[in-house]
């Protein structure tokens, strides 16, 4: 009686307390479900991944059955291996077969003896795959990168020093009429050279014992010393609000195409053996971008990017590009000059002469650069921090302007190459960087 | 009174559940964390000791999953000038071959070699052991142009016909870390672990293990015959020609190419871009 007059009380007088209760048993449960689910979904199998084996079962046998599976099976499906990552070449294999792989027919010369005859088959399909606990891009430790602007962006500080320049960066700074500084890191390019070492144990064996014996030469592991000292990522570019986007002004002509006028790259300082086969571009060669070279650029390249506009006729009014503005009341053409709005831009594009080499070979870097914007650059310095692994050739930079070399030892031991270009660069203006490395 | 006592021993009561089950969610919560954390993988390729015996890496490893049961990996396998080395195989060790051998050996196997007429023992027989662990992804075509390459250095078969244990870890080098050896090496560079380390993680610190090499502490019993679990089962071999020539560059299309271009005149490569550009206005 007492214990029902409480708690009719307690309704009464608070009914909050079970509405509480609800809330709290709700919350108890699902956070025990959480739980549940955590600790159910840590224990998967190792070979579960999205991306990994078991995501294509269906067209794969299992790992460890070697008994030969059908070559239907090794068709890969084509949304699961129609590109590598994007962090290695196209060319590159990340572990699934490329279409037509096990075609008995498909022409094979560096292939082993058998192949023909379809066995015994390399490997299996599993798509772009890394082994448990390594990141994607896979396998990234067999291929020498150079180029690009990885880890900390690069920047100019005030007394002219370049901080954040890493190893295997190529950047390009330059000065605008205003007073700015800009940085433009060029295109990344993969060279497939992996390079093996040992590590070496001696143990001494008796008749039935066996004891640990000492070395004889005891060697510690020397690390590379990283002492570059990181700056603080805070150079923030604040872009300007591009108005009249929509309008193709004569700004994007000039930008894009300019006036025909960037042939003049190879100029009274012109490269001792002329255009090598890998370069014969016409990007290369004179800055204009051909579609039909996609694929040839794609392939001296790690990520071709299309800067390509189709040949239109410009019309030039005093030494400016006018733009047509056509309208619905007259039926003549009105020709206007207007004025453009400062646009610095350079680019830079750098290719190499071999997609892979082995320790001991020479590779050619070719690194094209434009002036892209419509206004004069000056100080353009190209700066390529090469990777340990790659050594500078002394004396065979060249470049098809008047520039100054310096060379500066980087923090992996290698080499960082400084070209300076003499001259201011006009628009529509490039020229053509080119030096070799040798594989160690 | 009776009342309030049993409503204070009520709310003791209620205030002691509240507690414990407060403690049990925090338990809880921190048990499922821990556990997921535990769970991460770590960013190693080898979670074994190298002293395992041969062959119990390269199993676990097919286990792991990846492009690696079936593969025939080409290995290189170079010695001092004048050694001779054949493989196991059906049971016996084929004919000896001068070095640099070229071979294509499975992933997860074990063979057996013989390396024979050793310039500084004469007589004498090593027989090491390769043990493939991992394998190489080159571009479609350059499988063979790239091998591993495996180096029975002359030190090692010294020691090895010596009566001692050698294992060398062959470990694809880290292009971030690798050293800047200056000019090129003849042979491949390799280190000694210190006393108690293990070689395999050692060198999975500095790259990715791919190969396991051991020699010394075993020789095949003659009197017996063909040993199978001397010989490893002789795994089947995928003999390589010698070193293939560089494949030759792929010809641009006529179409696309530059019949205009003398190659000692690059201004000449455009004429008409060229024409362009003088009459740009400057």
């Amino acid at each position: 009686m007492n214990r029902t007059i409480r708690v009719s009380v307690g309704r009464v007088s608070n009914p909050s307390p079970r509405t509480d209760d609800r809330l709290a048993r709700l919350w108890r449960l699902a956070l025990v479900a959480i739980c549940t689910l955590i600790l159910c979904s840590c224990r998967g199998p190792v070979g579960g991944r999205g991306n990994g084996p078991v995501a294509n079962s269906d067209a794969a046998a299992s790992p460890g059955d070697s008994s030969g599976p059908s070559p239907s099976s090794f068709i890969p499906h084509p949304s699961s291996f129609s590109s590598p990552s994007p962090a290695l070449p196209q060319q590159a294999f990340p572990g699934a077969p490329p279409a037509g792989a096990f075609d008995p027919q498909a022409q094979c010369p560096a292939c082993p003896p058998g192949w023909e005859m379809g066995v015994p088959l390399p490997y299996q399909p599993t798509g772009p795959w890394a082994p448990p606990g390594i990141g994607l891009p896979w396998p990234q430790d067999e291929y020498l990168a150079d180029g690009g602007d990885q880890g900390i962006p690069a920047a100019v500080t005030a007394s002219r020093q370049v901080r954040g320049l890493e190893m295997e960066d190529t950047v390009a700074h330059f000065d605008t009429r205003d007073g700015q500084t800009i940085v433009e890191p060029s295109n990344q390019v993969c060279l497939y050279s992996p390079r093996f070492r040992a590590v070496r144990q001696v143990v001494g064996a008796n008749e039935s014992d066996q004891m640990v014996a000492s070395s004889g030469v005891t060697q510690p592991v020397r690390l590379v010393s990283t002492g570059d000292a990181a700056i603080p990522g805070s150079t923030k570019q604040n872009r300007q609000t591009v108005r009249q986007i929509g309008q193709k002004s004569v700004t994007i002509a000039r930008t894009r195409q300019g006036d025909g006028a960037v042939s003049t790259a190879v100029g009274p300082f012109a490269f001792h053996n002329g255009f090598k086969p890998y370069e014969d571009l016409a990007v290369i060669r004179t800055g204009k971008f051909e579609r039909a070279e996609l694929a040839w650029l794609a392939r001296g390249t790690t990520a071709a990017i299309t800067w390509t506009s189709d040949q239109a006729v410009q019309i030039m009014l005093d030494r400016k590009a006018a733009s047509a503005a056509v309208s619905d009341q007259k039926v003549d053409t009105l020709y206007s000059v207007d004025e453009p709005p400062a646009n610095p831009k350079l680019r830079v594009i750098k290719v190499a002469s071999t997609p892979f080499a082995e320790v001991g070979d020479t590779v050619d870097f070719t690194i094209r650069f434009d002036n892209m914007g419509n206004q004069v650059i000056g100080n353009v310095v190209i700066l390529d921090s090469l990777t340990t692994r790659l050594e500078y050739v002394e004396k065979s930079a060249q470049c098809s302007l008047p520039a100054a070399f310096s060379t500066s030892q980087n923090e992996g031991g290698s080499v960082v190459l400084r070209c300076e270009i003499a001259q201011p660069l006009e628009p529509g203006k490039g020229g053509i960087l080119r030096f070799t490395c040798r594989v160690r | 009174m009776v009342t309030t006592f049993r409503r204070l021993a009520d709310n003791v009561i209620d205030s002691g559940q509240r507690v414990a089950g407060r403690m049990a969610m925090a338990a809880l919560v921190c048990l499922g964390t821990l556990s997921a954390v535990s769970a991460q993988q770590p960013p190693v390729h080898f979670w074994h000791p190298a002293g395992l015996p041969p062959g119990a890496i390269g199993s676990q490893q097919l286990q792991r999953g990846g492009p690696l049961p079936g593969f025939f990996q080409p290995v290189e396998i170079t010695a001092p000038q004048g050694v001779m080395i054949s493989l196991a195989e059906e049971g016996r060790f084929g004919n000896p071959q001068p070095v640099p051998v070229r071979a294509g050996l499975l992933v997860g196997q074990v063979y057996r070699l013989c390396a024979i007429n050793l310039p500084f023992q004469p007589g004498v027989e090593v027989f090491p052991t390769i043990e493939v662990i991992d394998r190489l992804y080159a571009p479609r075509g350059l499988e063979a142009r790239f091998p591993v390459h495996i180096e029975l250095p002359r030190e090692d078969l010294e020691m090895a016909a010596q009566g001692k244990f050698v294992t060398r870890v062959i470990y694809v080098e880290n292009p971030q870390a690798a050293l800047p050896a200056q000019g090129i090496a003849v042979e491949q560079s390799w280190f000694d672990v210190a006393p108690g380390m293990d070689p395999l993680a050692v060198a999975d610190t500095l790259g990715r293990p791919i190969a396991i090499v051991r020699m010394g502490g075993r020789v095949p019993d003659q009197g017996a015959g063909p040993d199978m679990s001397f010989l490893f089962g002789c795994p089947p071999v995928l003999k390589l020609p010698p070193q293939p020539s560089l494949p030759a560059p792929q010809a641009r299309p006529k179409e696309q190419a530059q019949p205009s271009t003398p190659p000692a005149k690059p201004d000449a490569a455009a004429p008409a871009a060229k024409s362009r550009s003088e009459a740009a206005p400057r």
